[in-house]
């Protein structure tokens, strides 16, 4: 169980129960509601009361028929309302009869939504509004502590952590961070309420431990913090925590990591200090036997590099150390794969440090926005490109370049784009915009008018690693895409799993139907290749075909081509 | 194959029941043949053959909310004066009223076909 605070405040997508014994009315509503919210089923009361209590933590709201047979929606709501942990979740009934209103209203429900369901607008408008009420009220009730344990949030321990540096300025401070290992398989075997007690039960353990020591205990997120005075008998500390954490003898041993950065350099902010801890935390590699890591001098070089990195991005910019190299995807749905476009990746060839990898430098970009500048350099780049190999071989190459998360709340995107192609007079759909599909989810809104506003100037989208995040394919049909790029995980199995083959051909299957082209990308093997052409799949990208290249090797590619399809014209 | 032109012929006020769709034709088509794949007068007819109110009223109702949703007027109106005299428990003859939703019913199934 998650404290309620973590759950209003991070951006996740939230999930809206729907109850209803009719098929259509469920499937009705979950298209609407689905475009904001990931949604879950249940034909009667009975069955919703097992997923509420099996996913109590996850549901933000109720939609919940009245008249149903098993359980019906009056019993429900008697139940949720007298129940200490489901009564947090607002409920709206659904109702054909204007006497199930007040009814309604009366046993708790916080709305209602007349049937049938007339206007799609004022059906979200009132999802919305009811869960951003009730968790408004979570979060005024949570305050400092965290609900499940009675442990400090994190912001009250940096603030009590920072108090305590105040006043013990001279005092060694180590600051930590613990997690249970595998904490969800314990779930799965006995039961997410064992899983708590556990929870709860190290809770105790470390707030004891705190309270010894002239110390200060908190959990956030799932994960539990100690700041205390510096200890190097960390086993000791280690095996206090987690001694025999499970309930019974014969069950599963239950074990912790822990992250220990010693000595906290307070400076830094309490913040940082925690971020060591945790970073320390991570790297913790066995998770079948309780350990320990400490944040060390690798993981500080590893913060000087990032900041050497930050540091440099406007000279390598500005002295053309960032290179785009071009991947050639292939259509495959005629007899011979043809040279359809190419996806621009962006490399760093640093004079100094050499070859500095994309996942090194790209997440990194990413957090602090400097993926804006590198974006449009690569737009830019991407574009020239375009228009040299139109100048020398008489063809456009449509080129796919990424647009960030962090640029589609830029204000000029649009404009910025279309000067880009205008100036290098390459037309606009030979752009192919690729989002990546977890965008579409932090705030589909917006994503959707930015993205409809591109369109309507040409550009093409492609909804890039498809399948990673948390869409659902009937999610697909209220978004405005005109591509949809398959995420590697699934190709990479496609061979061996017979279930990643059956979702690709169901992905392929939604996408034709809704007017999508699909791409794969990853494909190494020509068995990959075959197996994907048999689903339906348009078009592959891959080592199968060729790594990215520089944008001199690329033009092999054109080159062998053109002579392709002269000698299939003649 | 339903088209929605076949449905408005039909009598069916499709677009309100597009609009209730978010206006996108293949997912209120898909609607309506579960509809038509959903035949619950056959359960209806036993259930006032059988005067059990209780089980008439459940099944009617759900009729009447699927296809009130999707604007199919010609089967909703029997299909709703159904319900609402089962839930008012009015022990009434029911036959014109069933008739014509199985007559409306058979219709709409035709255009799927």
């Amino acid at each position: 169980m998650e404290p309620i605070a973590s759950k209003v405040n991070v951006n996740h997508r939230r999930y809206v129960l729907i109850v209803d014994d009719e098929e259509i009315n469920r499937q009705m509503l979950g298209f609407i509601v689905g475009s904001e919210y990931d949604v879950m089923y249940a034909e009667n009361g009975r069955q919703a009361l097992e997923i509420l209590r099996a996913n109590s933590y996850r549901i933000s709201l109720v939609l919940l028929d009245i008249l149903m047979p098993e359980m019906d929606g009056r019993e429900l709501l008697d139940i949720l309302r007298s129940d200490s942990e489901l009564h947090r979740i607002p409920v709206i009934v659904l109702t054909a009869e204007k006497d199930a209103e007040i009814e309604s209203l009366r046993l708790g429900a916080v709305d209602f939504i007349p049937k049938p369901y007339d206007m799609p607008d004022v059906i979200m408008a009132r999802v919305r509004r009811s869960i951003k009420l009730a968790e408004d009220n979570s979060l005024l009730s949570a305050t400092e502590q965290d609900s499940m344990t009675g442990l400090y949030n994190k912001g009250f321990l940096y603030v009590y952590a920072d108090m305590h540096g105040r006043l013990n300025p001279d005092m060694d401070m180590d600051a930590v961070a613990i997690d249970i290992n595998r904490l969800h398989i314990v779930n799965d075997l006995y039961g997410r309420a064992y899983g708590d007690q556990v929870i709860r039960r190290l809770a105790g353990r470390i707030k004891r431990y705190a309270d010894e020591h002239g110390g200060y205990a908190g959990r956030s997120d799932g994960e539990f913090y100690l700041y205390i005075p510096h200890t190097d008998d960390c086993d000791a500390l280690l095996e206090e925590l987690g001694k025999d954490l499970r309930l019974n003898d014969d069950d599963i041993q239950i074990t912790l990591r822990m992250g220990i950065y010693q000595n906290a350099d307070r400076s830094t902010g309490m913040e940082a200090c925690f971020d060591r801890a945790e970073n320390a935390c991570k790297t913790v590699r066995n998770t079948y036997a309780s350990s320990y890591s400490f944040y060390d001098s690798k993981m500080h070089e590893k913060e000087l590099y990032d900041e050497q990195l930050l540091g440099e991005v406007d000279t390598a910019l500005a002295e053309g150390q960032f290179k785009v190299y071009f991947q050639p995807k292939y259509n495959i749905r005629g007899g011979r794969p043809v040279l359809s476009s190419a996806e621009a990746l962006v490399r760093w060839i640093h004079p100094a440090l050499g070859f500095i990898s994309p996942g090194a430098f790209i997440p990194l970009f990413e957090k602090n926005g400097l993926i804006l500048k590198l974006d449009k350099y690569v737009w830019k780049k991407s574009a020239e490109q375009m228009r040299i190999w139109k100048e020398k071989y008489g063809v456009v190459i449509p080129v796919s370049v990424n647009i960030s998360r962090m640029d589609i709340y830029e204000p000029g995107l649009e404009d910025e784009i279309r000067s880009i192609a205008a100036a290098e007079g390459i037309a606009n759909d030979a752009f192919l915009l690729e989002i990546t599909e977890s965008a579409y989810t932090d705030n589909s809104d917006h994503i959707i008018s930015v993205v409809n506003s591109l369109r309507s100037s040409g550009f093409r989208i492609e909804m890039d690693d498809f399948g990673s995040g948390y869409s659902s394919l009937s999610m697909l049909a209220s978004l405005p895409v005109d591509v949809l790029k398959i995420d590697m995980a699934f190709v990479r199995n496609i061979t061996t799993s017979e279930k990643d083959y059956r979702m690709i051909r169901l992905m392929i299957e939604v996408a034709g139907f809704m007017g999508m082209t699909t791409v794969a990308e990853g494909v190494e093997t020509k068995e990959q290749l075959d197996l994907l052409k048999q689903a339906g799949c348009d078009v592959i990208q891959g080592y199968y075909f060729s790594k990215p290249v520089p944008p001199d090797e690329f033009e092999q590619f054109i080159e062998k081509e053109m002579e392709e399809s002269k000698n299939a014209d003649s | 194959m339903l088209t929605v032109d076949a449905l408005r012929e039909y009598g069916a006020d499709v677009d309100t029941g597009l609009a209730r769709c978010m206006n996108n034709e293949a997912f209120y088509l898909r609607m309506v043949e579960i509809v038509i794949g959903d035949d619950k007068l056959g359960a209806l007819k036993e259930a006032l053959d059988a005067r059990d109110f209780k089980r008439g009223f459940e099944l009617a109702h759900a009729m009447k909310g699927a296809c009130g949703n999707l604007s199919l007027t010609p089967v909703f109106r029997p299909v709703c004066e159904i319900s609402d005299g089962l839930r008012a428990e009015k022990d009434m003859d029911y036959t014109a009223l069933y008739d014509e939703a199985v007559t409306q019913f058979e219709k709409l199934k035709k255009l799927a076909e």
